[in-house]
């Protein structure tokens, strides 16, 4: 048997590097190292091989695909996608939650990818990219897949992702509308206590998400389809109690569960009445 | 005011250490490095009471790199510290006390190792009940934390008793018999927090030691001499076999004014017998170190319908954890500031400290001020809603005025407090309605807007400080005072005052490092003294040196020593004869080679005011006799509140000091803003977690401090200067001043804003939200 | 070869490119730049406040770009230029933010400077005339506990002007 390559490991390509992860089930993936390198300074992972993806090009950058959808790179730096100018109509609510990621100096370093498969409930990304119907794209030494994001956030910290598998994409298929991520958080650059991330379309049609509630992003389809219809403050009161009714909110040191249950509502109507001013701007 | 020469007080000198600061080559503790030093590590109780049985050091001794261990094996029953009561060893002996606590350390000849081998330590506890509740343990079936408080040595009448670590009471008047004449009353309970210090500088020490055994002790301190006491009582050495020294510190806040890994440290590089270098992590600082004392104050005053105050009964309870540390001196003192800076003719105040299964409570900026000055200006508002007085009316009609004294009979001999008042209300148009509440357009959640105004003092005080000022071969001068600079100034500030008393230029004085070889003692840099106390020491100081320049020149010169007078920039002249003078330099030249020898200066002092006159008032259990006197704060501040999350934010805040005389106005001022941003983390945010007996968020990730993004869009500091005649040039201290009545003014602003009062700290938005709701639902 | 970095299981040797200079060092998989800047290569304003990228002290440039030192390992530093504090003190934007920060009183106890002064350095190069809310977002995640931040703010905006009116500055 051959030694496992130890230290670090530079793929080219998304082939090499799940074909290194498939070779040696112990070996991480480093994306941006925000998540992963606080894990192994406080000892919590000492991985002995790491799969850094930074030389990839097929991860990296944003840009607009043929059939319309916009194609954000996993390698793809919080910042980027924080200043990109083609996250316009329902897609802006991803830009607003990487504007809102930790601070500017975590935002250099922090990647999309790296970030929605840690999975970590109170992070910024996963209640936007389901409230914007993003799909991820995973691919694996045999194939790419896709999930939509809905799908892909499991359980605490735990996606979709099989082992040997990396998210290569977060597609979006943008919708003229409006719409907002609103972050409540004990002061700047902490993870959020709870959030709301709504995305409007033109026509009405609505999607409400919140985040830091539960182990994963909390829809509701019948909250959807009341907001799609009736956008009155009593309307979003009875969506906002659906949506409290599913969700699993914890207590720690940002709140405890009875404050995310009672702010649940609450911004959910800030972030509906924001979506709003944006359809009109 | 006294007349200044003008070459130094009232200037706004940038900082002396600014260009290493700025450059990023200032040394601070982790930054010192030795040729071949050991790096050290150590082992944290798991548990949060029990007895230690034995030690297995076998694996960890078979890790190579691993120079030296270190537990309790290693140190003797009878050698303990602490500032009030000797009841702490240098590290767990016998027992551990909290969670985090250290109970062994390893020094190899790297970090990793280091760490590594404290893992391989194994430590057969036997686990006791613990008790994490102070009340709890103060009821008679507590397990004790400490079986033997009370044959612990003390150094004032503690009242000692298991695990009640001390007591303390002040009265005066007759309380029981004021009630009576008293036409509103007003009775609550406050309780506040842990607040952790979070210094952006972990804690850390590094210990040389040559080949007779004799240890130079570098460390992140605020006194040099505190920590050679701790380390000498807790390891059994005696003073003449330790020097310590002080690197740049990355600040304290109080965190580093007593021993933290010092003595671990020296007994590491005393068995290995190589220098031993030791660093926290920040979670090990969390865990192991200091933080302010939680308070449970139940809180009583009362007035006439006039506003008069007339009584007030206070009785407090503090959470003292695991050792005495400072705790009697918080409490004695908390007791003492209860009463604001009013006149209160019937006060009984009381306290009790206990002993739990936590870190030791201990020294923070305010030290036990800004608990009860949350309670008692809380509850002046309450008061004057009751009475139907105006909250500034009632404050101007009870403060104290120039030749009042302080409860407990202390004359004040410079009072500013109405300047600071009239200036704060001034500055944040107080008489102004504040801003409608904005709709968070266009949602219909409203941030509404609120004042609130708060009054406090502080002291600058206390304890003993020395200064040597000497006269170098050209003429310049150094001066030595043993302060530490912990980033707030000093040095700059002592600097300014020796130069001012000699008339030269700033650059003509240079500071020596706090060195216990070479320094006079000073006790520390806390309780906000450098200032004022040894302020004091390098006037003295100096005017021994103009003495003995002025005995020089007269020979010189051939005329009386009354004839002479300094003229700037280093000569000495006769009276209005400018061109018959001679220079520093001159002088020096006879003095070292001539006549008399080197021109040495000294000054040496305790601070020696009394805190009580027994005619006025009765101290049970008085921690300090003497403490200081006083500097006084006004504060006013603005919030806008969330209605939909609860969530507070400052949006202004102005805050006047009384401090004698600006002797670096820039720093002055840099001191109010500091604490009044650290006093918002303390209102607002800032909350230590127990989990149990563990600490749930020993990480900068969950303990969140304020950021840049919480800077309120107006934040003043206003010095006022009202001349403290026995202050050096009218000075008198400003560290702490400016953090006592934050969370008190900004309780009283969230009233104003919603109605709702909040008697717990911090005021989170989950706490107002749920003072909103239940406002709304009681009405 | 240090021993603090080497002594991590499978140290290997690694090239980075640190203030415009080859260092050559040996680390370990885990072993982060700021270890390496500071017990390697003695380049000790890099500071290790929190070690977990919150608290900003560690603050230097990699790729042009402020990032967090602690969060960043060695060997994925590789081909990608470190620049810190001491590689900035030449640069005219730094000695204006160093003159402002000295007459503003904007450091007090210094532990946090060197990382926000890199934050700032970074600031000014892409937004030469930031307002208080860009300075605030931009150095949102380097903490203080000394200052209160008014007069970090006031240094930045200070040390913006200073560098766009050049010749109304008053002489170092």
């Amino acid at each position: 048997m051959t030694a496992m390559p130890q230290g670090m490991l530079w793929p080219r390509t998304v082939q090499e590097a799940t074909a290194m992860l498939a070779d040696d089930p112990d070996a991480k993936a480093l994306a941006g190292g925000a998540t992963l390198v606080a894990m192994m300074n406080a000892r919590v992972v000492e991985p002995h091989a790491l799969v850094n993806l930074a030389l990839i090009d097929e991860l990296r950058g944003i840009r607009s695909e043929a059939d319309g959808t916009i194609r954000i790179g996993a390698f793809t730096r919080h910042v980027e996608t924080a200043g990109c100018a083609l996250l316009r109509g329902t897609a802006e609510v991803v830009w607003q939650a990487a504007g809102k990621i930790a601070n500017a100096t975590v935002r250099n370093m922090g990647t999309i990818g790296g970030s929605i498969s840690f999975a970590d409930p109170g992070l910024d990304y996963p209640p936007a990219i389901v409230a914007a119907d993003a799909s991820i794209e995973i691919a694996s030494v045999a194939q790419r897949r896709r999930v939509a994001a809905a799908d892909f956030f499991v359980d605490w910290y735990t996606t979709a992702l099989e082992p040997g598998e990396i998210v290569t994409a977060v597609i979006l298929a943008p919708k003229a509308g409006g719409a907002s991520y609103v972050k409540h958080a004990r002061v700047a650059s902490d993870y959020a206590t709870a959030s709301a991330a709504v995305c409007i379309e033109g026509r009405g049609t609505v999607r409400a998400v919140i985040g830091s509630c539960g182990p994963t992003p909390i829809r509701d389809d019948a909250a959807d389809a009341l907001l799609s219809g009736d956008r009155s403050d009593a309307a979003i009161a009875s969506a906002g109690a659906l949506l409290e009714a599913r969700a699993d909110p914890l207590d720690d040191v940002r709140g405890s569960a009875e404050y995310r249950r009672l702010l649940i509502p609450r911004l959910l109507l800030r972030a509906i009445r924001q979506a709003e001013t944006s359809i009109a701007a | 005011m006294s007349a200044l020469a003008g070459t130094a007080v009232g200037l706004s000198v940038p900082q002396l250490e600014g260009d290493d600061k700025l450059c990023g080559s200032a040394q601070y503790i982790a930054d010192l490095h030795r040729p071949g030093m050991l790096h050290g590590a150590i082992l944290q109780s798991p548990h949060a009471h029990a007895r230690i049985r034995g030690y297995d050091l076998s694996a960890a001794r078979a890790l190579p790199g691993v120079r030296a261990i270190i537990t309790g094996d290693d140190l003797d029953e009878q050698h303990r510290m602490g500032a009030f009561i000797k009841d702490e060893p240098a590290f767990a002996k016998g027992k551990v006390r909290y969670v985090g606590e250290i109970v062994a350390a390893v020094a190899a000849e790297s970090e990793a190792i280091a760490r590594a081998a404290t893992q391989l330590i194994r430590v057969d506890y036997e686990e006791l009940p613990a008790v994490v509740d102070p009340a709890a343990a103060l009821a008679p079936d507590a397990p004790l934390v400490h079986e033997g408080s009370a044959q612990y040595i003390k150094v004032f009448d503690a009242g000692t008793d298991g695990n009640l670590c001390s007591r303390t009471e002040f009265t005066s008047g007759d309380v029981d018999a004021a009630w009576a004449g008293c036409d509103t009353v007003v009775e609550a309970t406050y309780t506040t927090q842990a607040q952790a210090h979070v210094s952006l500088e972990p804690v850390g020490a590094l210990a040389e030691i040559d080949a007779g055994g004799r240890i130079t002790l570098w460390s992140a301190n605020q006194s040099v001499f505190r920590v050679q006491a701790s380390v000498c009582e807790s390891l059994g050495l005696p003073m003449t076999k330790l020097r310590c020294l002080t690197p740049r510190v990355g600040a304290g806040f109080g965190n580093k004014m007593e021993a933290h890994v010092q003595p671990a440290v020296v007994l590491l590089a005393m068995k290995a017998r190589r220098t031993v270098r030791m660093i926290l992590s920040r979670e090990e600082d969390f865990e192991t170190v200091r933080a302010r004392h939680p308070f449970s104050i139940r809180i009583k005053t009362g007035a006439r319908r006039d506003g008069t105050l007339v009584a007030r009964e206070i009785e407090v309870l503090l959470d003292g954890g695991a050792y005495g540390d400072d705790s009697p001196g918080v409490l004695g003192y908390a007791l003492l500031m209860q009463c604001g800076p009013y006149r209160i003719p019937h006060v009984r105040a009381r306290g009790r400290v206990a002993y739990t299964n936590k870190l030791r409570f201990g020294a923070f900026r305010g030290f036990g001020v800004p608990q009860v000055t949350f309670a008692a200006e809380s509850q002046l508002d309450e008061l004057a809603e009751q009475i139907g007085i105006d909250r500034i009316a009632l404050r101007r009609r009870n403060m104290l005025v120039p030749g009042d004294p302080w409860f407990g009979g202390q004359a004040i001999r410079s009072n500013g407090l109405a300047e600071c008042l009239d200036i704060v209300e001034r500055e944040s148009r107080w008489r102004e309605p504040v801003a409608a509440p904005t709709p968070d357009a266009p949602s219909g959640q409203r941030l509404r807007r609120g004042r609130g105004i708060a009054l406090s003092a502080h002291i600058s005080g206390l304890l003993a400080s020395g200064a040597i000022v000497r006269l170098l071969e050209d003429g310049s001068v150094l001066l030595n005072t043993g302060a530490v600079d912990i980033g707030q100034g000093s040095n700059t500030v002592l600097t300014q005052i020796c130069a001012e008393a000699l008339q030269l230029p700033v650059d003509r004085v240079a500071i020596a490092s706090p060195d216990t070889d070479g320094s006079p003692y000073n006790w520390g840099t806390t309780a906000s003294r450098v200032t004022y106390v040894t302020g004091r020491s390098v006037v003295g100081a100096a005017a021994e040196i103009e003495k003995k320049l002025k005995a020089h020149a007269g020979e010189m010169l051939e005329c009386g020593v009354d004839d002479l007078e300094l003229l700037p920039g280093g000569k000495v002249a006769v009276k209005g004869v400018a061109q018959k003078s001679v220079s520093f330099a001159d002088i020096s030249g006879r003095a070292h080679w001539a006549a008399g020898g080197p021109l040495i200066g000294t000054h040496s002092w305790v601070f020696d005011q009394k805190t009580f006159d027994p005619k006025r008032a009765v101290a049970l259990g008085l921690p300090f006799a003497q403490i200081g006197i006083f500097s006084f704060n006004a504060l006013v501040v603005e919030v806008e509140l969330d209605e939909a999350t609860g969530q507070v934010r400052v949006v202004g805040a102005w805050s006047a000091c009384d401090i004698g005389r600006a002797i670096n106005p820039m720093l002055a001022s840099g001191q109010i803003e500091g604490a009044f941003v650290q006093g918002m983390g303390y209102a607002l945010v800032e909350e230590m977690v127990w989990d149990g007996a563990r600490l749930a968020n020993p990480s900068l990730m969950d303990y969140k401090i304020p950021t840049m993004g919480e800077l309120p869009e107006t934040l003043r500091a206003y010095l006022i200067e009202s001349d403290e005649p026995s202050g050096p040039f009218g000075a008198k201290s400003v560290g702490e001043l400016g953090i006592n009545g934050v969370a008190a003014a900004i309780a009283n602003a969230i009233a104003d804003a919603a109605g709702v009062r909040l008697r717990q700290l911090p005021m989170t938005g989950e706490r107002v939200l749920r003072g909103l709701l239940e406002s709304a639902a009681a009405s | 070869m240090s021993p603090a970095s080497a002594a991590t299981t499978g140290a290997a040797r690694v090239e980075l490119d640190v203030n415009g200079s080859v260092a050559d060092v040996r680390a370990g998989l885990s072993t982060t730049l700021l270890t390496v800047l500071r017990d390697d290569l003695h380049l000790t304003a890099a500071k290790r406040g929190c070690n977990q990228g919150v608290c900003g002290a560690c603050t230097v440039e990699i790729d042009g770009v402020p990032m967090r030192a602690c969060l960043s390992l060695a060997h994925g530093c590789v081909d990608r230029p470190v620049r810190t504090l001491e590689g900035m003190l030449e640069t005219p934007r730094m000695q204006a933010l160093q003159r402002a920060f000295a007459v503003s009183g904007a450091f007090q106890c210094g532990f946090c400077t060197p990382g926000v002064l890199v934050a700032a350095h970074a600031l000014l190069a892409s937004d030469p005339d930031p307002d208080e809310a860009a300075i605030r977002r931009a150095l949102s995640g380097n903490l203080c506990r000394c200052t209160g931040y008014a007069r970090i703010v006031a240094a930045v905006r200070s040390a913006a002007s200073s560098l766009a009116a050049p010749a109304n500055q008053a002489s170092a």
